[in-house]
């Protein structure tokens, strides 16, 4: 008999301690309950959700707040889809959209460039980079220690055979990680469906690139003359392309010497 | 309670009976969040905070309802239902009281909602006899600091060797594993210290 008043007592006092902390419970839920602006979860529900922090703020969560109080514009996000971008514009009553973008890497020199010294410590670009400026004797050649691929929320980018990073079109989302990352700044955005890229960020002339690099831009002209629709302008020895203008029928893929203007794929 | 005797129990808690390097307890957040120092001091203090506040209530529990009808034996459920309920109204009221220490802390409290880490720090302390109230609770606080502790020394660690050209067989995790094992090994040679 004293087992089962044993027994009935254990069970009775957690169930009582259950029932007593259930109603502790749902009385705080009532107490303490945190109105949340409904038009944040709206918008939150409507951006991206990667939490990639290119926008600069912790996650989307903050963001959709930020979006809300005023404080930031829906173009600081790159990951969110154009027409979901629409949406949140309709519903905090207008503001810009912009168009889709992804990051590309301004340098296809890689094993071409050439080396001013050899390296031997460890770390990241960032590391290398803090020696002299990175091995590479370009400014603006992409060092190839993977601190972008490393940093990559979305596995976008690649080190390719060639020695150079490289992003693939379709995983990025835009976001920004990596622009941020790079010492060298040579990561940049480009429109989505733009065709061709100049994959060099060298300022320079013809035999000083020559020296530093065999895939650099020497500022020929020839893209400039040779483009049927007039979108490359040259800007300081590097050609710049005007992708309203661009139709994507590669001319300047093929004759440029150096082969740096390259298909965006 | 003397001055001298505090300090042994803070001592015996944080570094000779460290709960992760000594009586090897919760080590899955010890190994989970220790990636970046800012993200294990989280859970540092997220450990600490509730470890703190739950050792109150299951030593009142405990020695309240448990003792008293003779049912001692159900202190690890007891304790598990208390713990898990006093995360979720710490939650809920730090979101109202203070959003700053909710978006500090927010992230980790559900994570140690069950953690055992908490439970064995509290479990052990709380069940073994002639212990005062000040002394649990004296004595949860440093097991917390001990965890705060070893996580962030792992964290950083970590952060060093992360850049170090290990082999390939030992990037990433085995290279956490082998650290955790050397710093428990260092922690080691504080036993009986103080004892």
């Amino acid at each position: 008999m004293g087992n089962v008043i044993n027994i009935f007592m254990a069970v009775g006092v957690m169930v009582a301690l259950a029932i007593i902390f259930a109603f502790v419970l749902i009385l705080c839920g009532y107490l303490f309950v945190v109105k949340k602006d409904k038009k944040i979860e709206e918008v939150e529900r409507l951006l991206a959700g990667s939490n990639c922090g290119g926008c600069g703020k912790a996650g989307c969560a903050q963001f959709a707040e930020s979006l809300v109080k005023g404080e930031s514009v829906v173009t600081d996000c790159n990951p969110t889809s154009v027409a979901n971008k629409k949406k949140i514009a309709e519903l905090l009553g207008g503001g810009e959209v912009g168009e889709e973008t992804v990051a590309v890497v301004f340098c296809n020199g890689g094993d071409a460039a050439i080396n001013k010294y050899s390296y031997q410590g460890y770390g990241d670009c960032i590391a290398c980079d803090s020696v002299s400026g990175g091995i590479k004797a370009c400014p603006t050649g992409c060092i190839g220690k993977k601190s972008c691929v490393n940093v990559c929320p979305h596995d976008a980018l690649i080190m390719n055979d060639e020695g150079y990073a490289h992003v693939l079109k379709d995983k990025c989302t835009s976001c920004g990680v990596c622009i941020e990352t790079c010492p060298k700044i040579i990561i940049g955005r480009i429109p989505k469906k733009a065709p061709v890229y100049i994959a060099c960020s060298l300022h320079c002339k013809g035999k000083e690139v020559k020296d530093l690099c065999t895939h650099g831009c020497i500022a020929c002209n020839i893209c400039v003359r040779n483009c049927p629709n007039q979108a490359i302008t040259m800007d300081n020895d590097l050609p710049v392309i005007d992708y309203t203008k661009c139709s994507g029928c590669m001319v300047c893929v093929q004759k440029c010497p150096t082969k740096c203007i390259k298909v965006h794929e | 309670m003397s001055f001298m005797s505090v300090i042994s129990i803070l001592f015996t808690a944080v570094i000779s009976q460290n709960i992760v390097l000594s009586r090897t307890l919760g080590i899955c957040p010890y190994l989970g969040v220790s990636k970046k120092i800012s993200s294990a001091t989280g859970m540092g203090c997220a450990v600490l905070f509730v470890l703190a506040i739950s050792s109150i209530f299951c030593w009142g529990i405990y020695n309240l309802v448990l003792v008293p009808l003779d049912i001692t034996y159900l202190n690890t459920m007891a304790f598990i239902l208390v713990i898990a309920s006093l995360v979720q109204l710490i939650e809920i009221v730090i979101k109202k009281v203070s959003p700053t220490l909710h978006s500090a802390l927010g992230v980790y409290l559900p994570l140690i909602t069950t953690n055992c880490a908490i439970l064995g720090g509290v479990n052990t302390t709380v069940i073994s006899n002639s212990v005062s109230f000040l002394e649990t609770f004296i004595t949860c606080v440093g097991t917390g600091l001990g965890f705060l502790l070893a996580i962030v020394i792992l964290a950083c660690v970590r952060v060093k060797a992360d850049n170090v050209p290990a082999p390939k067989a030992f990037k990433g995790f085995p290279l956490t594993l082998i650290s955790a094992g050397i710093i428990a090994l260092a922690f080691a040679g504080f036993a009986g210290v103080l004892a």
